[in-house]
Parts: C-alpha cells; sequence; structure tokens
C-alpha cells in the first residue's frame, strides 16, 4: 500500500513511558506528527526531550507506551523492511571484524542477493559516499567522518525507503560536517529515499530540511513544526548568507531555549 | 526487575538444584549407579552434615584457608611491591617482562614436586606454593595498571605539580586499581584451587588432604569424600563472591563500575536490575503502611539483584 | 639466569638439586632421544583431545545459555559453582567413576576446562554492545545471523581469554589426572622419578612441562593475534588517538 499519498510515516499521540529506578520515566507525552515521501525532516529539541527515543520507536526497536507508529501506514511491531539506520556512534555501529566492503554487504546477504548483485551494489553505494577505494579496510583504520559515510553506505545499501539518522555528524569535527551534510543531500537527491534526522545543532537542521519538528523538554511534545522554504538545491555558503536562513535559525532557537 | 519476575528465577533455580539432587538419588536407589562406585545423594549429604556438626569440616576448612591467606597476602604484596617498582622504571619493565611472560607459563603444577622435596607436606609447603602460582600473573596486571594510567590524567597532575609520593597516591594508584582489582579476583580463585592441589597431592592437612583419605579409605567412606569435594566448590564460590562485593564497595567510582550503570539508563528497557515495581503509591505516604511494606521489598529485591550481579563476575 | 643457575650448581653434591648440565643430559637421553618419549606423547594426546572437547563444547553449551533465558537463568549459579570448584578434587571420583585409563584423563581434563570457556562465552555475548544489536536489528539480520554473526564475532576477545585460561586448567589437570595411580605420562614420570629418588629425572620432567607451558602459551597467543587481528588494530588505533 505503498501509494504517493500514503506518508511513509505517522505518529499519533505517541507516549513512551520508561520504568526506572528513581520511578516511571516520561521520555515522549504525545508525539504527533506524518512525514511525506521524499521529505526531509529534522527532529531537534533539547536534551533530555527524547529525540533518540523518538527515533527508536519509529525504527520499530522499541514499542511506545500508546499511540501508534506507522510505517507505510501499517504499525509498527518490529524493524520493518524498507528502513536504514545511521547511528551516532559509528565506532560501536560498524562491526569492527568486517571490512568496509564486508560490512556494506551484510544487508545485502540478509536480502539474499547474488553475489555479483552483492559486489556491483556495494561498489556502488560506496562511490556514492566518496569511499569508492576504501572497501578491503577495516572501519577502524578510517576517520570518524569516513566510517560515518561507512555507515551512511551501509544503510542505503539496499535501498530503503526511510532513512532515520540519529545525531550522525554529532561526533565529528566541523569540518567533516559540512562535507557530510552535502554528501547526505546529494544521496537523498540521487536515491529519492525520505530522511529523518535527528540533531541538537540548529543551523544544521534549518541548512538541510524541508520540515523541522521542534520537540519541548521532557515531557516530549510537539512544540512546532517549521517548514523551511529556503531554495534547493542548498549550498553551504550562499543558503547560509540568506537572511531567510537567519531568520529561520532565530526562531528555532528561540523555541529551542525557552522550553 | 519486578518481584515475580526475581521469584520465577530463584523458584526455577530451587527447582533445578532440587532436580539434580532428585535424580542423584533416584539413580542410586534404582541401582543404575553402583554403589561401591558413587555413594547416594542421601548418604552423601548425611555425611556432609555429620562433619558440619562435629569440628572436624570447619577445621579442615581451616587449615585450608590458612594456607590460602598466607600464600596470597605474600604473593599479592610481592606483586605490588615489585610489579610498581618494574613498571615506573621502563628500562626495568622492558628488560624483565620476558622474563615474568615465561614464568607465568610454567604450569604451577610443575613446581610442586620442588616444594614437596624442600618442605615436605607442611602449611610453609603450601603456602610457598600459593605465594608463587599467584606472583606472576598479578605482577604482569600492576605492571599494565601502573603503565596504563590515562595520558590526560597524567598530564593534568603534572600540571597540579604532584609529585613523588603524593602522585603515585592519589594518581596512579587509582586509575591502575581497576586492572590490580581484576589480577586479584583471579589471584583468589588461583590461590585457592592451587592450596587444594597442594593439599591433595602434598599431604599435610585440609579439604584437599580429607578428600585423599577419604578416597585411600575405600568405598564405605566416598560420601565423605564426595561431602568435601562440595565444600571445596562451595569454598571458592564463597571467596570469589565476598570479594567480588568488596571490589564493587571499593571501586563504586571507577569507570568500569560506573559505566554499566549508565549503559543501564540510556537503554533502560534492557536494564535487568530495574526496579519498575507496579505497584501504586498509596494516597498519604506516611499513613498508609503498606508503603513501608512495598519501599522494603523494593530495596531487598534491589539488593537482590545487585548480589546476584555481583556473585556472577566473569573471569 | 639460565647461565647462573648451571654454574651455581655445576658443583652441586646436593641430592635434591642436581647440577643443571646433569639435568639437561637427562633431559635429552630421556625425553628426546629414550623412553620418557611414550609418557610425553601419551600426556600430550590426552590434553588435545580434553581440550579440544572443552573448547567445543565451552562455546556451544555457551551460546546454547545465551540463547535459551530460562536455562540459563536456572542453572547459572550452578555453573558458576563448577567453575570455581578446584577440578583436581574430582580426580578421586573420576578415578573411581572410570578407572585409569585414557577416558579418565580425557573426561577429567574436558570436564574441568569446559567451565571457563563456557563462563566467559556466556559473558562475553550478553555482554555484547547494544549499539551493536540494534544495528543488527535494523539490518533485518535473522536470529540465527545475529547470533553466529555479530554476538559471537563481538564476544571474541573475551572468548579468547576464556579458552586461555581453560588451556592452563587442562594442563594442570593432564598432569594431576596422571599423578596418583596411571601407568604412563609426564605427571607418572615425576612421581615415580620423585618416589624412587631420581631427582635428576624429576628435575627433567618438571623442565619438561615448564616447556610444555610455555609453547603453549606461545602457541596460543600466535593463533589469538591472527584471530583477534582486528580487535588489537582497534585498540590500537584508539589508545593512539587519547
Amino acid at each position: 500500500m505503498t501509494t504517493a499519498l500514503v506518508p511513509v510515516v505517522s505518529l499519533v499521540n505517541v507516549r513512551k513511558v520508561y520504568g526506572g529506578a528513581a520511578g516511571p520515566r516520561t521520555a515522549l507525552a504525545d508525539i504527533t506528527f506524518d512525514v511525506a515521501r521524499g521529505e526531509f525532516v529534522c527532529v531537534v529539541g533539547p536534551s533530555g526531550a527524547g529525540k533518540t527515543t523518538l527515533l527508536r520507536c519509529l525504527a520499530g526497536l522499541m514499542p511506545p507506551t500508546s499511540g501508534e507508529a506507522l510505517f507505510e501506514g501499517t504499525p509498527l511491531r518490529c524493524v520493518p523492511e524498507g528502513i536504514g539506520v545511521v547511528f551516532q556512534d559509528y565506532s560501536r555501529s560498524l562491526f569492527p571484524w568486517l571490512t568496509v566492503a564486508r560490512n556494506v554487504d551484510l544487508p545485502l546477504r540478509v536480502r539474499g542477493m547474488g553475489r555479483a548483485g552483492r559486489a556491483a551494489r556495494v561498489a556502488e553505494v560506496l562511490a556514492s559516499v566518496g569511499l569508492a577505494d576504501a572497501g578491503r579496510q577495516y572501519p577502524w583504520q578510517l576517520s570518524g567522518g569516513m566510517q560515518q559515510r561507512v555507515a551512511i553506505a551501509r544503510a542505503l545499501a539496499y535501498r530503503p525507503d526511510l532513512l532515520l539518522m540519529d545525531e550522525p555528524f554529532a561526533s565529528v569535527d566541523a569540518q567533516t560536517r559540512f562535507e557530510l551534510e552535502d554528501l547526505i543531500l546529494r544521496v537523498r537527491a540521487d536515491f529519492g529515499v525520505t530522511v529523518v534526522f535527528v540533531t541538537h545543532d540548529i543551523d544544521e537542521s534549518v541548512y538541510l530540511a524541508d520540515r523541522v519538528v521542534v520537540l519541548s523538554r521532557s515531557p516530549g511534545v510537539v512544540s512546532e513544526i517549521v517548514d523551511i522554504t529556503l531554495p534547493r538545491p542548498r549550498d553551504q555558503l550562499a543558503t547560509k548568507r540568506d537572511p531567510a536562513f537567519a531568520r529561520f535559525r532565530e526562531h528555532l532557537l528561540s523555541l529551542v531555549m525557552t522550553r | 526487575m519486578t518481584v515475580r519476575r526475581l521469584a520465577l528465577r530463584y523458584g526455577l533455580r530451587v527447582g533445578v538444584l532440587a532436580a539434580a539432587l532428585g535424580l542423584w538419588q533416584g539413580l542410586s536407589a534404582a541401582g543404575v549407579i553402583r554403589a561401591d562406585e558413587f555413594p547416594s545423594m542421601t548418604q552423601t549429604a548425611t555425611a556432609l552434615w555429620d562433619q558440619a556438626r562435629t569440628a572436624t569440616l570447619w577445621t579442615a576448612v581451616g587449615q585450608t584457608l590458612e594456607g590460602w591467606a598466607i600464600g596470597l597476602a605474600i604473593g599479592a604484596a610481592a606483586a605490588l611491591a615489585i610489579g610498581t617498582v618494574i613498571a615506573l622504571n621502563s628500562f626495568a619493565y622492558h628488560s624483565v617482562i620476558g622474563v615474568i611472560e615465561f614464568f607465568k607459563a610454567i604450569p604451577v603444577i610443575a613446581i610442586l614436586p620442588i616444594g614437596l622435596v624442600l618442605w615436605g607436606a607442611t602449611l610453609t609447603m603450601k603456602f610457598a606454593l600459593v605465594a608463587f602460582a599467584v606472583f606472576w600473573p598479578l605482577v604482569i596486571q600492576v605492571c599494565y595498571g601502573v603503565r596504563s594510567v590515562d595520558p590526560v590524567v597524567r598530564d593534568t597532575a603534572s600540571v597540579l605539580r604532584l609529585r613523588g609520593p603524593r602522585r603515585f597516591a592519589l594518581v596512579i594508584m587509582p586509575s591502575a586499581a581497576a586492572f590490580i582489582a581484576t589480577g586479584l579476583r583471579v589471584a583468589v580463585a588461583v590461590a585457592l584451587i592451587v592450596d587444594i592441589i597442594a593439599e591433595l597431592i602434598g599431604g599435610g592437612s585440609g579439604v584437599g588432604v580429607r578428600i585423599l583419605l577419604a578416597e585411600n579409605a575405600g568405598p564405605s567412606a566416598y560420601p565423605l569424600m564426595y561431602a568435601y569435594i562440595v565444600v571445596a566448590g562451595l569454598l571458592g564460590v564463597l571467596l570469589a563472591g565476598a570479594f567480588t562485593i568488596a571490589e564493587r564497595y571499593v571501586l563504586h567510582w571507577h569507570e568500569s563500575q560506573r559505566s554499566a550503570a549508565v549503559e543501564r539508563n540510556i537503554y533502560p528497557e534492557r536494564t535487568e536490575v530495574t526496579l519498575a515495581v507496579s505497584l501504586s503509591p498509596g494516597r498519604w505516604p506516611g499513613a498508609d503502611p503498606g508503603v513501608a511494606v512495598r519501599r522494603l521489598v523494593r530495596r531487598v529485591v534491589g539488593a537482590v539483584g545487585w548480589l546476584e550481579v555481583a556473585v556472577l563476575p566473569a573471569a | 639466569m639460565f647461565v647462573a643457575w648451571w654454574v651455581r650448581s655445576a658443583g652441586s653434591k646436593s641430592l635434591y638439586f642436581p647440577p643443571l648440565e646433569s639435568i639437561v643430559k637427562a633431559l635429552w637421553t630421556q625425553w628426546v632421544t629414550g623412553p620418557a618419549r611414550a609418557d610425553l606423547s601419551s600426556s600430550l594426546e590426552h590434553l588435545i583431545a580434553g581440550y579440544a572437547i572443552a573448547c567445543v563444547a565451552g562455546i556451544g553449551l555457551g551460546m546454547a545459555l545465551w540463547a535459551l533465558r530460562y536455562a540459563r537463568e536456572a542453572t547459572s549459579p550452578y555453573l558458576y559453582f563448577l567453575y570455581v570448584l578446584p577440578a583436581p578434587v574430582l580426580v578421586p571420583a573420576a578415578m573411581t567413576l572410570f578407572g585409569i585409563g585414557f577416558s579418565m584423563k580425557v573426561v577429567l581434563i574436558a570436564f574441568a576446562a569446559l567451565w571457563p570457556t563456557l563462563l566467559n562465552t556466556l559473558d562475553g555475548m550478553r555482554g555484547v554492545d547494544a549499539v551493536k544489536l540494534d544495528t543488527s536489528r535494523v539490518l533485518g539480520l535473522p536470529r540465527w545471523r545475529n547470533a553466529l554473526q555479530v554476538v559471537l564475532p563481538a564476544a571474541g576477545p573475551q572468548i579468547v581469554a576464556g579458552l586461555r585460561n581453560s588451556l592452563q586448567v587442562a594442563i594442570i589437570l593432564m598432569v594431576v589426572s596422571e599423578w596418583e595411580a596411571s601407568t604412563d605420562g609426564i605427571g607418572y614420570y615425576i612421581v615415580s622419578a620423585q618416589q624412587s629418588f631420581d631427582y635428576v629425572g624429576m628435575w627433567s620432567g618438571i623442565i619438561v612441562l615448564a616447556i610444555i607451558g610455555v609453547v603453549a602459551n606461545l602457541l596460543f597467543v600466535v593463533a589469538e593475534n591472527r584471530v583477534l587481528h582486528w580487535h588489537y588494530g582497534a585498540r590500537a588505533v584508539e589508545g593512539g588517538t587519547r
């Protein structure tokens, strides 16, 4: 049931409560929003607002306590086919006992792709993240930025409909971050994948997104959803010079900081 | 951990133990296990109980522990002292490490005959052997620990102008503490094993000797032999468990203990030692006696869960 | 050190500490070219057989217990009990049950060496980084792939530590099982030498044992560096950036 009209992701009154040592803790109180096909949505909020929890619910890693999380119209019970996830901590997510190529190859083997097909796909996706020659190396031999590219490549290898990213560029230095931001925009344009991108960096969210969902501090609710009407394709210099950029930035900052 | 789940877990354990013991007894009674080869469960249990009531079991345990404690103390003290000295001097470390690794690889059992020859079947032989066995792996651990002080910590100490003994005590010792703790934990177990081997083979006094005597006394004494085997095992569990608990207390501030707590918070639904006692609190906490009871239950459950995690460390 | 020992004991008249020279001679005549070779090979046979069984069973059972939660929760204290039980105390029991032949020794070695590997496998697998498990789920790995291709390699370093521990235990048991009532083996050789006051022979046996321990350790380290090269590589990088 994947018509263009069905939102890729749909959250309806999602609520998540943890039972902790200090009593129950409400990470998400009431989250409702949709993500349309091909959109780039950023989720921002202060620390502790439950951004990571939200992402895990979206991925199907964790069921919500109440409310519904729908992926392409069907409720999430487990991790569905067609989702890719890039975690923040690439050094813990990439498998150090496999080479880069084998890391990227793994989800394809799971899906039963033939050897020739796999080799071709791995080469293609590594080239698209700019790591065409790194296949035979081990992840830990690469720099942080390159490792995160590998993680992105691995997530995209099986052509998911939805790409979830949990503060993926938080652990890399600023220069590399700009490169990776442009990379993800390019990749989105090339593969046509829908992206939900969690971040604490306001600038990044304005630069990347079509829409920004602002979460309030715990308990997390949706403060506001801001449409970013900046023109595409985005450019690090030109877009950030646009006065509209500063306006959006200020607006989001005020939302995040007051909550 | 819900009370229900904890009850289920302990119920299962008791059940497994009861089933195993029952099976043992059943096999003996049915004659599958011949009486002259292997005693029945009840015979062993009776023997154990008899021993426990009289002084013999406790004397034997005491004798074993004597050798264990003295040997461990000597070996550990030597390892700590020598290890630190070696580790602080880079030249000394690199020249000596080969020899130490060599001696560590020698199976301690090879030294036993020498010990027997030198000291006979005495307490000295036992603790000398234990000390020898404990020393080599522990000195290596101490060296690792002292040498692996986080460079950032070391630099901070330099900036703060910490020198000499104070630097050692405040900076180096705590950082090395985790390595040393692991080394000590292994040493505690090794010391017991070597101690009992020494008794079993060399003679002297203690639990190992009792086992040997019982074996030589023939089938009629087999219940006694197995009773003491059980004692040996329990001794091991007790010592190892006690050490782990002590380690938790002393090192509660350390990374390895703290990171476990942090992990539990990041992925709360994975936590095992989480109290999700889903009882609703009373309206007036003071006035409702039930709340006090529930709080007590929560604490007990927490302590048991914590204890259990403490008594199942990895080697 | 070796030189010092040689020199110091050269003129020794002591019964208990014969000259190193004569020990080395005995080493050659007995062990390398002589009758004791049978003892050596017999011992090594038992060791290898017992250790191999322990490794396979240890990892296999460790994986099984990781997968079956109720079995694990029900039996874990007993596993731990058996792990800290000083295995040599079971020698008398094993003798009554299995006699004094090949099977007794192999069973004993295998039984004793099983526990370090089993417990380390179990703990290693349970302690796998949660991020890896999440990644595995997200990539769509079915349970068996997850177990074999993610959890097992991730637990690799700890499993190897357990295997090493098991090797040490196996060597100890190899000797101890031959001590009491046996007709061949290194342990038997040492004991009978000691009892017949052949101290040179006794020392030669001790040295052979020490050599076995050292060589086994060396082989293990070599194998470990190959299998876990990724682990040491990753750690080296980590250490360098600190």
